[in-house]
């Protein structure tokens, strides 16, 4: 079946989860702080990695094109429903915007006006660093992904309509797909420092845009798995094989091993130049947090390089199913453990500052008892991240059943559909 | 090591379909391919002509492991029992800074040992000529070959006749 429907039995299910993420979100608003750091971070924290995986799917997307590659072809409606997610999840973050222009979160220490006249550090990075920059940049960038997985998908649709042999469409649809590359690449960069890189103001470091994209790319593979083995049990997705499955496997376990070089380029640099204002951020982390950080690198590297090393295990659901549920918690936790020690020593300066107390002194004197939802991940961060997944696939299901699932005049259709990976295999020839 | 030398019967063909085709042919009718040679790897040709998967990748898994342990047990002893220095500040026994020389070693031993392996099961080395049937199956010809040391004529006419049935475009005889 090349058309997709989406039927109510799977839109129940989908809401209910979205219900349950709902709960989630705001039992954890009642159970928290006074400041809600963890419902903040929590909502930001979601925000960001799906909205970052539809980002990355049209990066993927535009790349490939680009590349003149041909086997993806078969896949690449669920690319572009993907990117679409871009729409909601700039409405979820224009809520994040709206905390920062409006204070009514404590997120980020550089929007405490008072904490900045006192810090020459934030002092000197609040040109950057600030609720203009913050809303409008964000705003802007964003827009501008969306226009360009809007024009992606306008010139994909009225192909299957429109097309030709002289593939008028694919021409222009190179020129948008290279155009949107080094936008992509620059822009990223600066919406990731501000909205995560920030979190921990003071500190810096050039390699973490490429780090988190690797982290959203390699999510958005192990996704892109899921879902279509899922579509294929359902009958959906007959001419996607296990040779495409196969290719999107050895981009999973390629950029996990890619992921897992920036982390330590990161890493070692800092070890190695052993400057304090460099080294605060990891020694935060492997002190206080030794679960997330040494957890972070069995999920995303140890986990996925051994067991995706084999030909077979790319070859198989199972081992595919079971790797990808594995790195797509891994770079959640990745992203997890990104923000929440940042956010969390913010917000105990801001409290302890708000209580009268020297902001600093006063975290140190308390020390970092274990807490849910901060040293590790609590069911409450689970609900909310299932809530989000069932929004994230309830808009990428409603976004497939506007198209054939196979773009039939495709140039590349043809290619796609013969893809054949496996010198080894049996199916010779075409 | 010493040689008897072999007539090999071969037929060239234009195409890899055709080639695919002729070995499907052979196969029906029983005949014993000695070889094909192809320029480039053609996909489904190993399971026609029986051939078991690679094991090269298992000795480069061993290999690589082996670099691993190398590098980092070396630098270990070195650092700490050897010549003991303290660098900038660090630990001895530093771990983040041996990972890069341990990643370099990995691949260095893997690569080279699985090339040295590789020549070894090909037969190959420096200042060994190895026969070729015709210098056209490097570039765009596809190759079937055939063992045809005291053939009958009736035997050879057989292989003749497949040749041209299964549209070979030309057949030779060369004594290798």
């Amino acid at each position: 079946m090349n058309q997709f429907t989406f039927d109510s039995r799977l839109k129940t299910f989908l809401i209910g989860f979205m219900v349950l993420g709902l709960v989630c979100l705001g039992l954890t608003f009642l159970v928290d702080d006074e400041l809600h750091t963890r419902f903040w971070t929590n909502y930001l924290h979601n925000t960001v990695f799906f909205l970052g995986i539809a980002f990355m799917s049209l990066f993927i997307l535009t790349a490939f094109t680009t590349a003149w590659a041909g086997w993806h072809t078969v896949v690449k409606r669920l690319w572009e429903a993907y990117s679409l997610f871009m729409v909601p999840g700039l409405i979820l973050l224009l809520v994040v915007i709206a905390g920062v222009v409006g204070h009514f979160h404590h997120l980020y220490h550089w929007t405490d006006a008072e904490a900045v006249a006192n810090d020459p550090v934030l002092d000197g990075k609040s040109s950057f660093l600030n609720a203009g920059w913050y809303s409008l940049g964000s705003i802007i960038i964003v827009g501008i992904w969306i226009f360009f997985a809007w024009k992606v998908r306008q010139l994909s649709l009225d192909e299957d309509v429109n097309g030709t042999t002289e593939y008028k469409h694919h021409h222009i649809l190179r020129v948008w797909s290279a155009a949107f590359l080094p936008i992509a690449g620059f822009s990223s960069a600066a919406v990731i420092w501000q909205w995560i890189m920030s979190i921990d103001a003071h500190w810096y470091s050039t390699l973490y845009a490429w780090y988190t994209g690797a982290s959203w790319f390699v999510a958005a593979m192990a996704l892109t798995i899921l879902t279509v083995i899922f579509l294929k049990s359902k009958g959906y997705m007959d001419h996607v094989s296990i040779e495409h499955l196969h290719d999107i496997g050895k981009y999973m376990f390629a950029f996990s091993i890619f992921w897992a070089y920036l982390w330590f380029s990161q890493y070692m640099l800092i070890w190695y130049g052993n400057v304090g204002e460099e080294t605060v951020y990891f020694h935060h982390r492997q002190q206080n947090y030794p679960v997330l950080f040494y957890g972070n690198l069995i999920l995303n590297f140890v986990a996925p390089f051994f067991i995706l090393m084999r030909n077979d295990t790319k070859r198989k659901y199972g081992t595919l199913v079971f790797t990808s549920i594995v790195v797509f918690f891994g770079h959640w936790w990745d992203f997890f453990q990104m923000i929440k020690p940042g956010a969390r020593l913010t917000a105990m300066e801001a409290i302890a500052h708000h209580a009268g107390e020297h902001g600093h002194e006063a975290v140190e004197a308390a020390g970092l008892p274990f807490a849910m939802g901060f040293t590790i991940p609590g069911l409450l961060e689970l609900g909310t991240m299932l809530g989000f997944l069932a929004l994230f696939a309830y808009v990428v299901f409603d976004r497939l059943t506007k198209a054939s699932l196979i773009p039939k005049n495709d140039p590349y259709l043809a290619e796609s559909l013969h893809h054949h990976v496996e010198i080894h295999g049996d199916e010779g020839g075409h | 090591m010493s040689r008897e030398n072999k007539d090999v019967l071969y037929g060239l063909y234009d195409d890899e379909q055709d080639l695919l085709k002729a070995v499907d042919q052979a196969n029906a009718g029983h005949l014993e391919i000695m070889d094909v040679f192809t320029p480039f790897p053609v996909h489904g040709l190993d399971p026609k002509l029986g051939l078991a998967e690679s094991r090269l990748h298992i000795a480069g898994f061993v290999y690589g492991a082996l670099g691993t342990l190398t590098a980092f047990l070396f630098m270990t002893w070195v650092f700490t029992r050897d010549w003991p220095i303290i660098f900038g500040g660090k630990p001895y026994w530093s771990v983040p800074a041996f990972i890069p020389i341990t990643f370099e070693v990995t691949v260095l031993m893997a690569s080279v040992g699985m090339v040295v392996t590789f020549y070894t099961i090909c037969g190959m080395a420096p200042g060994i000529v190895n026969p070729t049937l015709d210098d056209r199956i490097t570039d765009d010809k596809f190759c079937i070959a055939f063992d045809v040391t005291g053939a009958e004529d009736a035997d050879k006419d057989k292989l003749k006749s497949f040749f041209t049935a299964s549209g070979a475009s030309e057949v030779n005889t060369k004594t290798i």
